[in-house]
């Protein structure tokens, strides 16, 4: 949204300057994500006078003399068929930049140039889209005689020399009055400590309910106004008028009177307003007189908006129709069948407001994302409907008198009342407010407030979202300062700390002084990239609203995405790295967990890879495995992959083991599969682990030192063998059970069946 | 290996189907052919899973066991110098560190959540439009997974309400990973970490609140802050505010120049309500900031796209 600082203004006295202003509207009441600087934006350009206007010749210009103030009259050939004797233009300038180019990279200045290769032309008389209100080309901009004079500066005459606030919507979502000039202005007096001066709301419109109207559903629409205008003469429009510019400072562009004035009144007041062809929406009801009907459209209804495009319509969207035909998308825009145009005679004028619900649903299913929607997808209150219906008569009483007034409204809101005590204001800013700057505070944005032993606040008609006590205190804090309220710190006990967390920081300070490489993938993967890896997809949670296939579903473990990130390492190309990252994985076979989410593991995956290496990866990872769990006091057994875990898993089975500790399941480590390592593009010599950190943190155990430190004997041991090294090491130790024993090598001769594995004794 | 013949055969034959497609009736030849596609997907499928059995086949057992292969060295692993940790784990360490040094016990976040607790829990009325402000992943059974670290709150507040009600107070942070369905560029991800903090007293103020960031950030930064807010609207809080601190000197800071950091505000009674926490007699704050930008800030990294990119050019760095 944007706000125009003039336009605040004229609302509001501001007693410090922009900057300030801004810091507070920053401070008390949204976000400010920008400042548009316009202050110097229409320098150079002046309202002038056309003294002369001669035809030139076989040409489509007008030599002008024009009078911009000053004693001599000065030249400027003019192009436009609308250049007159005695009409008032802005003259830009020789020097100066037109204002619709400012913000590109190049802006255009006008100068003195000379055309058809005799007249001098100083400057230029500007169109509205040059002056940047709008799209408007057809003529130059004629500016109204009792507005301005010759040498005026064009800024001066419509407040053009402004800062323009760029507002964060998102923080105002429960503000739908914000969301009108009015409404910001009356919290800006609030945040300077004044009073607001409420424009005159006195509504002399007198339903007659000449128009039926019916709305079918419950909360669908609270309140439903509708005003005929009938035509009783032209609204001709000749002159740039100041609801342009404040159109397109808004963003919004000028585009006919009617539209105008509705577009005006919204941004001014928050409330959308939509006009209807009255002849038209008679027709295309098929009724004598008009009948509005709101309701829900049918799953496949259909009709063609203003835009010419043709909607097929939800459940969820609320329809305006004509005797039940459609003729508008609530809240959204109009249908084609009823659009006003240049000879539309009566106008019916919709003031009226929706649930927010089903507009954000009919938002969403149809990409219509306008100002209006904006509005109502906050929550218009129903209170003012009629008066801002009354106020565009008003714009356009010129044109069109009131003929009916028609209002639909069962439901009369009632004010929102909340009893607090100033001491429970206090209890929770951690301020020492006065009652009477409480009561000052609230009263001078439109609260009513009663005192006595409790102070009993009566919410204004258009604060529907105050309804207990904390919504007092916001206002009272906020519009008092957040930033006056003194920091303290509360009373505080000492903290456990989080086992998982400590175990995890453990984990990464040793795998980084082992050399290996901590990363952090996505929690979201792609079908192939666990096809490549030869896991099941329908294991995995997937997302339905992905961004891209390739974050499609939920990783059910880690390796996967490290053999993905050792290809992209080894094509950089990295000769030899270990990659780790501990995360946590999701499995449709682990369930659910008592509070029905589904059960998270916290899982470690770790993959090495090297480009020239000849030898056995496995034992490198293995290498990883006992090493890391040495230092949390645990010795690993290695046992063969039971075939369904093998499955599950990209490891080859033959060239894998499960890792255990005592009895406990940890996980697996191995090298992969001959598929795996080509679907992923790796070289040979790969291997990786992925285990069980919930597990391993139940399986913490503390250090125990041998308290002889003094090494009595050692001794080199060669066994020849056909066993496995276990069974081969686990004979050693029976025979001398005081040994610590560490291997040395294993050595096979050539052809051999036999090797020999060699171990060294420390007896202490 | 006659079991592969015979599936390249069967391919074969189908492959010939195809030029019957002609004699099917025009408007049953976009289902033909959908079905010939799948059966065709299907066998190359098998003969694919067939070919890796065989190429496995050749593979040669070791004895997991061991130390080493025969007749090789037995294997070392990498220099420390070779090794890196996280940026980001680094920093989330060091951010929980000082809110445990604060009085304040961790609870990780979940990675995949449901509607109640990223939504209903938190205060957020039945499709209200400030759901859409999460951009949120959805998965096929409506799971979520968190577009905010908030989505613990609940879960915080039941665990720690016995101790609450013996008098004493809660005081948790929640540190984990987040997602938001957005575009990636330099600045923005859809994958990131947040820290989210619960205190909840019976006489904590909003004062509390603001000392606590404060103290928070001065410990992190190592210098006096000044602080500045901003209202903010959250469903879950009430008053909602957005926290900054003047840019410290250690990032090139200047008076005046001011960071926004997080999101915060007094807890809604609604949800301590839900939580079974009586919101007459206790009421507490609750905040929630990225992490990603703090190592940004950190570093002076310009990409966030860094992070989750596994690259060791960028990884080794730290």
């Amino acid at each position: 949204m944007k706000i125009s600082l003039n336009w605040l203004k004229k609302y509001v006295e501001i007693p410090v300057s922009d900057e300030e202003l801004i810091r507070l509207i920053g401070a008390r009441l949204v976000e400010v994500e920008g400042v548009i600087d316009e202050t110097h934006k229409y320098d150079g350009i002046k309202v002038v006078r056309v003294e002369s206007a001669e035809k030139i010749e076989g040409t489509h210009l007008t030599l002008c003399m024009v009078n911009d103030g000053s004693a001599e009259l000065t030249q400027v050939l003019c192009g436009a068929p609308n250049v007159r004797e005695g009409m008032l233009a802005a003259w830009i300038a020789p020097g100066a930049t037109v204002p619709a180019s400012v913000k590109e990279d190049a802006p255009f200045v006008i100068g003195t140039r000379k055309m058809l290769g005799k007249y001098d032309s100083h400057g230029m008389l500007a169109a509205a889209d040059e002056l940047d209100f709008g799209d408007e080309h057809d003529g130059i901009a004629e500016i109204d005689s009792n507005m301005a004079k010759p040498g005026d500066a064009l800024a001066d005459v419509f407040g053009l020399n402004d800062l323009i606030l760029e507002i964060e919507n998102k923080s105002l979502t429960h503000r739908p009055d914000t969301f009108g000039l009015i409404g910001f202005a009356r919290e800006v007096a609030g945040i300077l400590g004044q009073k607001f001066n409420e424009p005159a709301a006195e509504c002399s419109l007198k339903p007659d309910n000449a128009i039926d109207i019916k709305i079918e559903g419950d909360n669908i629409c609270e309140r439903y106004s509708a005003v005929v205008f009938e035509k009783h003469g032209e609204i001709k429009k000749k002159y740039l008028t100041l609801t342009d510019t404040l159109l397109a400072k808004s963003g919004m562009r000028p585009i006919d009177p009617i539209v105008d004035a509705t577009n005006y009144l919204m941004l001014l007041t928050g409330q959308p307003l939509h006009a209807f062809d009255y002849d038209k929406f008679v027709a295309v009801g098929g009724s004598k007189n008009p009948k509005i009907i709101v309701r829900l459209a049918h799953a496949g209804e259909k009709m063609e908006l203003l835009d010419g495009k043709e909607i097929t319509m939800n459940e969820s969207d609320i329809v305006i129709t004509s005797n039940d035909v459609p003729v508008a998308l609530a809240g959204a825009m109009g249908g084609a069948s009823t659009m006003i145009d240049e000879n539309t005679k009566n106008v019916i004028l919709e003031s009226a407001t929706f649930s927010l619900y089903n507009l954000r649903k009919t938002q969403m299913a149809h990409g219509i994302f306008s100002e209006a929607i904006t509005r109502f997808t906050k929550g218009q209150p129903p209170y003012q409907t009629l008066n801002v219906a009354e106020a565009c008569a008003s714009l356009l009483k010129d044109g069109f008198k009131i003929s009916s007034v028609s209002d639909a409204y069962d439901y009369k809101a009632k004010a929102n009342v909340v009893e607090i005590t100033t001491d429970e204001i206090n209890r929770l800013l951690g301020t020492d407010y006065s009652e009477k700057k409480v009561v000052n505070t609230l009263t001078n944005v439109g609260f009513e407030v009663e005192t006595g032993k409790e102070l009993k606040v009566t919410a204004p008609a258009w604060r529907t979202d105050i309804h207990i006590k904390e919504d007092i205190i916001e206002e009272v804090g906020r519009l008092n300062g957040y930033d006056n309220i003194t920091p303290t710190l509360p009373r505080h006990n000492s903290a456990t700390k989080n086992k998982m967390l400590t175990l995890k920081r453990e984990i990464r300070d040793t795998m980084k002084e082992f050399g290996a490489n901590e990363v952090l993938t996505y929690s979201f993967v792609s079908e192939r990239l666990l096809e490549n890896a030869g896991v099941k997809t329908s294991n995995s949670y997937k997302i339905v609203n992905s961004i891209s296939p390739e974050l499609q579903l939920v990783r059910q473990s880690i390796v996967p995405s490290l053999l993905d990130k050792a290809h992209m390492n080894q094509k950089i190309p990295f000769d030899e790295f270990a990659l780790f990252e501990m995360n946590k994985v999701y499995r449709k076979d682990l369930g659910f967990n008592d509070e029905e989410v589904p059960t998270e593991k916290m899982s470690m995956g770790f993959v090495l890879a090297e480009r020239k290496n000849q030898g056995t990866a496995y034992y490198k990872a293995k290498m990883y495995v006992e090493k890391f769990l040495k230092r949390f006091n645990l010795e690993a057994e290695f046992k063969p992959l039971k075939t369904d875990v093998a499955e599950a898993l990209p490891f080859e089975k033959k060239r894998a083991a499960e890792i255990y500790v005592g009895e406990n399941y940890l996980g697996v480590v191995g090298e992969f599969r001959t598929g795996v390592k080509h679907n992923f593009k790796l070289a040979d010599y790969l291997a990786g682990f992925e285990i069980d950190l919930d597990v391993l943190l139940s399986l913490e155990t503390p250090k125990k030192v041998n308290n002889s430190f003094e090494i009595k004997d050692k001794q080199d041991l060669t066994i020849a063998t056909k066993k496995t090294y276990a069974e081969t090491l686990k004979e050693v130790r029976e025979k001398y059970p005081e040994a610590e024993i560490t291997p040395v090598g294993i050595y096979q001769p050539e052809g051999a069946e036999e090797k020999n594995i060699t171990f060294h004794l420390e007896f202490r | 290996m006659e079991e592969l013949e015979k599936l390249k055969l069967e391919l074969k034959s189908l492959n010939s189907e195809y030029a019957r497609i002609k004699e099917v009736p025009a408007e049953k030849r976009g289902e033909f052919g959908r079905e010939l596609n799948a059966k065709k997907n299907e066998i190359l499928a098998k003969i694919k899973a067939k070919e890796e059995e065989l190429l496995d086949t050749e593979v040669l057992p070791l004895d997991i066991t061991a130390p080493c292969a025969p007749n090789e060295e037995i294997p070392k692993v990498y220099s420390v110098f070779e090794g890196s940790k996280h940026p980001l784990m680094t920093e989330l360490d060091r951010v929980v560190e000082i809110y445990q040094l604060m009085g304040f016990d961790v609870m990780e976040s979940r990675q995949l959540d449901d509607e109640f607790h990223m939504f209903d829990s938190l205060n957020f009325a039945k499709e209200h439009p400030a759901r859409d402000g999460y951009d949120t992943f959805r998965t096929e059974e409506g799971l979520i997974p968190p577009a905010h670290t908030s989505t613990m709150q609940h879960r915080v507040l039941k665990a720690y309400k016995d101790k609450l009600e013996n008098d004493g107070e809660i005081a948790v942070v929640v540190p984990g990973r987040v997602y938001r369905n957005e575009d990636v560029d330099a600045t923005h991800e859809h994958t990131f970490y947040q820290c989210e903090g619960v205190y909840v007293s019976k006489t904590c103020t909003m004062g509390d609140m603001l000392g606590i960031l404060r103290e928070f950030f001065e410990k992190y930064y190592e210098q006096k802050l000044n602080i500045r807010t901003q209202p903010g609207y959250f469903p879950f809080t009430e008053p909602s505010l957005e926290f900054m601190i003047e840019k410290p000197k250690s990032l090139g800071g200047k008076k005046g120049d001011f960071l926004e950091m997080l999101g915060c505000g007094m807890i809604h009674p609604n949800v301590l309500k839900m939580a079974g926490i009586d919101p007459t007699k206790y009421h507490g704050f609750a905040w929630g900031g990225g992490i990603d930008r703090l190592v940004m800030l950190r570093y002076g990294l310009k990409d966030v796209r860094h992070f989750e990119s596994g690259n060791l050019n960028f990884l080794k760095e730290f």
